[in-house]
């Protein structure tokens, strides 16, 4: 694992936050941690609290990348602490486990533009909002309204700004906003006692331990509940002063209210970084967005990667005291797997049969991890360490010389048999692979969705493991439809082994199309680990499509895919299509 | 710059056929821009059109 | 094992589990049982209320023993659930765990087939020929080990990711925190007072 310890230009070590270079810095630049409401110079500390305690110096806003343009901090340093040519450094370290809590960002109300945030200075967001209630805040806590800094003493929260709307592609519920608005409108109680506070919401969702007694807390300090989402908000262009129109949906009635200020209860989405790290670490999603653990219920900080834990919001929306007690969850799990100080890996590694192996060399090609070396006249040999048990290379070889422990062709193709025994013409085969698509066929199980019962569901452990020869076969046996399944392709939980299941389709329809056989009775799917309601969906397609295969298509595939004696060895020009 | 073809597409879920600028050695999960499925048969053509 | 020309023989033991109602309740566990009887090498089937329970999990020790079992079939669950469970109890009897094989009759059968009896249950009975095919052919496996490095590293500066740094450093172990931005805290030091005890974020 690299790490890439990104420079500072002032030494932590030695800064002791004096603060006389950021007095000097020439440059000003709006503060981040303030939401932009205040400003901070080139050179500046995140915030007085921060760690390392340390300032902390922006290249990209400092003039003294040219030291005749300005080394104005440099110079006032008594520590000599800022050192203008400091470099980003590479540190490696390897770990035996990997907790991600990469949290969340704060959702961007500018396309709910009935809203007009930006058009309309005096509607914040609730993350502007505690920076101006707060004390360490741009207005050191006097909370006023930011188009003439007088106090608001009519103040409208609007809920679910991002969340719960599907219109916008954020279907859920962000899980602290309710309870976040219920806090602040506390907040303005007991700093402002004759402040009127509105709060707009569709539910009110006070359901963690001492929630509702917040609730009613609120109310009791005179808090209005208003059941409705405002449609728009008009402002009075003299007194910026704003107005809301709201369906009352307890009453019924089109309501109006003027207020001097609004805030925007807006909700959280996934990290920025997300697609970054899961890249790294072969993680999945669900469809919100937020990382997918290994069981919803029992393994809810695992993620399907060994070894990886998820903490925090990146997992789902959650609150501190949650965030908290996740991170102890992993903190534990990954402390087990430290303590034990060896596990056991799969015994389910490639092993290549040198007598058997024609030294062709395509195995190593297909494999994800470099775990086979093969050279030019010898046969291949497997790295069992390096081997992660895809199987790519098992389904590729066509002389039979490689074994896939536990998983191996023969078991495989009896399965097929077994299956489809008796009465193929009323089933749909489906290969599925374990992270993906049988998780995905599990969850399905677990939501209780209902789906067409005519699908037989065989494991591989990677979708890159289903040979030619095993879906020919399951035609062969008489299946009418075969599914071949698997992560998708940013999901693999071998690399990228899963496109070399997308080489062996496109094989597969050529030569199933060469034969007579319509290609369309083999299909393709990508299904994720959440993605229950796609399993459903897809075995209600195949269904589908196995009605449309007569008894006579099934006994014509069966003649036409009858096999062929076996080749001795590949011409090289295939062996070259195929491995590129 | 990698080359470029244009590349036509079959959906074996739909029947849907389409277009598509394919960039060599691009790794792309392609799905039906009508249906949704995975399932995308890449139909040779003899002559690749240049972009 | 091979000593003996008699171990050679392939003995498969069967457990159809009910899972309560959960799989009894949508599929006819007792024909698929039945039906199990008949398939090739099968020693024994025996119909369990709860398999992954310790009754259950006895049932298939002592029927390894009784029937002199080399390969066991468990009719239950999602093998990415419990075949760990499963793997560990054919160990405990004597066997080696690559031995045993799964049927999933829940997650990919029963729950997604509620009210279709007949169709239900012959999904299962093909399910667990399926599974029986394999454990013929399944081989004895040893795992290889592998040292864990004793570190951890922790992605992410906010509450949960320093929580758990926290957690594991007072736990003993070496924890790398890796932060994006330049001071650690996250969103969470942003934030003034914090529910539900309205106390300060930071």
């Amino acid at each position: 694992m690299k790490i890439r310890k990104k420079a500072r230009y002032v030494d932590p070590g030695l800064c002791n936050a004096c603060e006389e270079c950021a007095k000097v810095c020439p440059v000003v630049k709006p503060d981040e941690f303030q939401m932009g409401l205040s400003s901070r110079k080139a050179i500046y500390i995140p915030f007085p609290q921060a760690v390392p305690c340390s300032y902390i110096l922006n290249m990209d806003d400092c003039l003294g990348n040219n030291p005749i343009a300005c080394g104005k901090c440099a110079d006032v340093c008594e520590k000599k602490a800022i050192d203008y040519d400091d470099q980003d450094e590479i540190i490696e370290r390897e770990v035996g486990a990997i907790i991600v809590a990469i949290g969340m960002d704060v959702y961007d109300p500018t396309e709910m533009d009935e809203y007009g945030y930006t058009r309309f200075e005096n509607v914040i967001t609730s993350m502007e909002f505690e920076r101006l209630i707060c004390a360490g805040g741009p207005t050191a806590g006097h909370f006023v309204r930011p188009s003439d800094h007088e106090r608001p003493k009519r103040i409208g929260f609007i809920q679910c700004v991002g969340s719960r709307n599907p219109k916008i592609g954020r279907p859920y519920c962000s899980n602290i906003c309710c309870m976040n608005t219920v806090k602040d409108t506390l907040l303005l109680a007991d700093h402002y006692p004759d402040t009127d506070n509105y709060v707009f919401y569709q539910d009110i969702r006070a359901f963690g331990k001492s929630f509702e007694d917040m609730f009613q807390r609120s109310k009791e300090a005179g808090t209005k509940f208003i059941r409705g989402l405002p449609g728009d908000i008009e402002e009075d262009p003299e007194t910026r002063k704003l107005t809301i129109t709201v369906e009352n949906t307890t009453s019924g009635r089109l309501e109006r209210h003027e207020l001097d200020m609004v805030v925007l209860s807006v909700g959280v989405v996934p990290p920025k970084d997300r697609d970054k790290v899961s890249g790294l670490l072969t993680l999945s999603k669900t469809s919100d967005g937020f990382f997918m653990e290994s069981h919803p219920k029992l393994k809810p900080v695992d993620a399907p990667t060994r070894g990886v834990f998820f903490a925090g919001f990146c997992e789902a929306p959650k609150d501190i005291k949650d965030s908290v007690c996740q991170a102890g969850a992993t903190a534990s799990r990954a402390g087990a797997l430290l303590n034990a100080g060896e596990i056991s890996v799969e015994a389910i590694t490639s092993r290549i049969d040198e007598e058997a192996c024609t030294q062709c060399g395509l195995c190593a090609a297909v494999c994800p991890y470099g775990a086979i070396i093969w050279r030019k006249g010898e046969p291949a040999v497997v790295v069992e360490a390096a081997c992660a048990g895809c199987g790519a290379c098992g389904a590729t070889c066509q002389f039979g010389a490689i074994t896939m422990r536990h998983f191996t062709d023969e078991q495989l193709i009896a399965q097929v048999r077994a299956v489809l025994a008796e009465n193929p013409q009323d089933k749909v085969f489906v290969f599925a692979c374990n992270w993906c698509s049988y998780a995905g066929g599990d969850m399905a199980g677990i939501s209780r969705m209902q789906y067409p019962t005519t699908n037989r569901v065989i494991r591989t452990m990677c979708s890159a493991r289903v040979s030619e020869e095993m879906v020919l076969e399951a035609f062969r046996c008489g299946a009418p439809a075969v599914l071949v399944s698997g992560c998708h392709y940013a999901d693999c939980h071998y690399i990228n082994a899963n496109r070399q299941t997308v080489k062996r389709m496109q094989r597969l329809w050529n030569k199933l199309d060469k034969a007579g056989v319509r290609p369309e009775r083999l299909q393709l799917e990508w299904i994720s680990a959440a993605e229950g309601q796609k399993f459903a969906k897809v075995m209600r397609q195949m269904e589908e499509i196995r009605e449309t295969v007569t008894m006579e298509e099934i006994e014509h595939t069966k003649q036409a895919l009858k096999p062929k004696p076996k080749k001795k060895a590949p011409k090289s020009k295939e062996a070259a299509a195929a491995a590129s | 710059m990698a080359e470029v073809t244009t590349e036509t597409f079959r959906c074996m879920m739909c029947g849907h056929e389409y277009q598509e600028k394919v960039e060599k050695g691009e790794d792309k999960e392609r799905s039906c821009p009508k249906c949704r499925s995975n399932s995308i048969w890449h139909l040779k053509k003899k002559r690749p059109a240049k972009e | 094992m091979a000593s003996n020309p008699k171990d050679d023989e392939i003995r498969v033991g069967v457990f159809v589990c009910d899972c309560g109602l959960n799989i009894a309740g949508a599929v006819d566990c007792g024909a698929v049982a039945e039906y199990a009887e008949t398939l090739p090498d099968v020693a024994c089937v025996v119909r369990n209320k709860y398999t992954c329970a310790d009754p259950g999990q006895n049932e298939i020790k002592d029927a390894i023993r009784q029937h002199r079992l080399n390969r066991v079939v468990v009719a239950s669950c999602t093998p990415r659930q419990h075949e760990p469970t499963f793997r560990q109890c054919v160990r405990e009897a004597g066997m080696n765990p690559y031995l045993m094989e799964m049927a999933n009759l829940r997650e990919h059968c029963s729950w997604v087939h509620p009210g279709e009896w007949e169709a239900a249950t012959g999904k299962a009975k093909d399910l667990v020929a399926s599974a029986v095919a394999r454990a013929r052919l399944l081989q004895p496996q040893e795992e290889l080990s592998v040292p864990v490095t004793k570190r951890a590293l922790v992605i992410g500066g906010g509450v949960a990711g320093i929580e758990a740094a926290l957690e594991l450093g007072d736990a003993g172990h070496q924890v790398v925190l890796v932060e994006k931005q330049p001071s650690i805290g996250g969103i969470m030091a942003q934030l003034d007072k914090t529910y539900p005890t309205m106390d300060c974020s930071i």
